[in-house]
């Protein structure tokens, strides 16, 4: 999954969370999880005030963007004072398994 | 002499040396200390200043309250959050609004903390989820006041955490001879905080101190911590702080659920982060 901002949007992707209307007053969605993105729906999500999206996998680069494997290493560096307490351990466990999951959906788009 | 400590709690008492709040924050605390204001009333003054309504409607559509529907009135937002919450959503709205540029980090860690707070509550089904989540958005508010108020000061504290391994609530606690959670609680006594939001703030780092509101408490400090570790904003150093033990065994947390708590905050987090942005480019656009 990941946050792209709406210029960066392209037909292929799909979207990995509902866009949202966001001046309606019940919040109805535009369009679900799942919807694949063309150019109509692009152009469409722009003219509502649409600024970002999440889309599945990680379709592009952003510039800045850390990979995962530099956001594993900032984690271990935050936790470097903690790093014996049990209960630490396992909470930092929780993040890293997380950013593998990311890394593998990351890699698996350069493939 | 006066001490450093007694110096500070004697600057935060005093309103008038806080930084010059809006007049109708000072109105809407006489009027939210008087049980006779009525909800009504209250709305109506805060409806009476555009921007500060805007932003109490900005924040209580946030990302942060998370509700299904879109709050667009000023009543509806007291009637859903009630006064206290709404109360302290316009004091610190105002507050975090005298911060500079170089404080988004602080901010996005409250806003932050705010979500991990609703997430969590709503997870254990605690009663009163958005108070909480308001507990933890304002639960490092003293850092503000440090950095405002004590400008030479936040200086050395910053030096101090810069030059090493040392957490910014040690650095504080050198420089000042208090941290700025017990300023945070000596504040919100100043600005007649109900006390269940006085104690969470107050006692966030060391919640074997906090008595009477001990389960609300014990959510800000995990809610701190959880944002921390994700790395999320920056409030002042990059140590995450070990979760203490009782509080830890008063949320009874197992391993499984707390996965999914950090699921759904991480995913949360993304959409603050988009808020905190739209957030920032409305304020450059209004220079
Ligand atoms: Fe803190
Ligand atoms: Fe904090």
């Amino acid at each position: 999954m990941q946050n792209i901002p709406l210029i960066l949007a392209a037909p292929g992707m799909t979207l990995a969370k509902a866009v949202m209307r966001p001046d309606s007053e019940s919040r109805m969605p535009i369009c679900g999880a799942g919807t694949a993105l063309t150019e109509l729906l692009i152009e469409r999500l722009d003219q509502m005030g649409i600024a970002s999206v999440l889309v599945e996998g990680h379709p592009v680069l952003i510039e800045g963007e850390k990979t995962p494997e530099a956001e594993i290493k900032a984690l271990d560096h935050r936790f470097r004072q903690v790093c014996e307490d049990p209960l630490m351990i396992r909470l930092k466990e929780i993040y890293k398994d997380r950013l593998i999951r990311l890394s593998e959906e990351w890699h698996a788009n350069e493939a | 002499m006066q001490t450093k400590r007694e110096e500070i709690n004697r600057m935060v008492q005093d309103v008038k040396s806080l930084p010059a709040l809006p007049g109708i924050v000072v109105k809407l605390r006489a009027l939210a200390e008087s049980d006779a204001a009525s909800l009504q009333i209250i709305a109506r003054l805060i409806s009476s200043d555009q921007i500060l309504s805007a932003k109490v409607l900005k924040l209580v559509n946030s990302p942060f309250y998370g509700f299904p529907g879109r709050v667009s009135t000023v009543s509806n937002a007291l009637i859903l959050l009630g006064v206290n919450v709404v109360k302290a959503l316009v004091l610190s709205s105002s507050i975090f609004d005298l911060m500079e540029e170089n404080v988004v980090g602080l901010w996005e860690h409250s806003l932050g903390a705010g979500v991990a707070a609703n997430i969590i509550t709503k997870r254990l089904a605690l009663p009163d989820g958005e108070e909480i989540s308001t507990a933890a958005l304002l639960h490092d508010i003293g850092k503000v006041i440090i950095k405002i108020k004590l400008k030479e000061e936040a200086e050395r504290i910053r030096l101090k955490v810069d030059g090493g391994e040392v957490s910014i609530r040690e650095a504080e606690k050198e420089v000042l001879d208090v941290d700025h959670a017990e300023i945070g609680g000596w504040l919100g006594k100043t600005w007649c905080l109900p006390e269940k939001l006085i104690e969470p703030i107050a006692c966030h780092h060391d919640p074997v101190r906090s008595v009477t509101y001990a389960d609300r408490t014990a959510v800000v400090h995990l809610s701190d911590i959880l944002i921390k570790a994700s790395g999320f904003g920056y409030s002042g150093d990059d140590l995450v702080p070990r979760i203490q033990e009782a509080a830890w065994k008063k949320l009874n947390l197992s391993d499984h659920v707390l996965r999914e708590i950090v699921d759904e905050i991480e995913d949360k987090l993304i959409e603050v982060k988009n808020f905190s942005l739209e957030i920032q480019s409305s304020h450059e656009g209004k220079v």
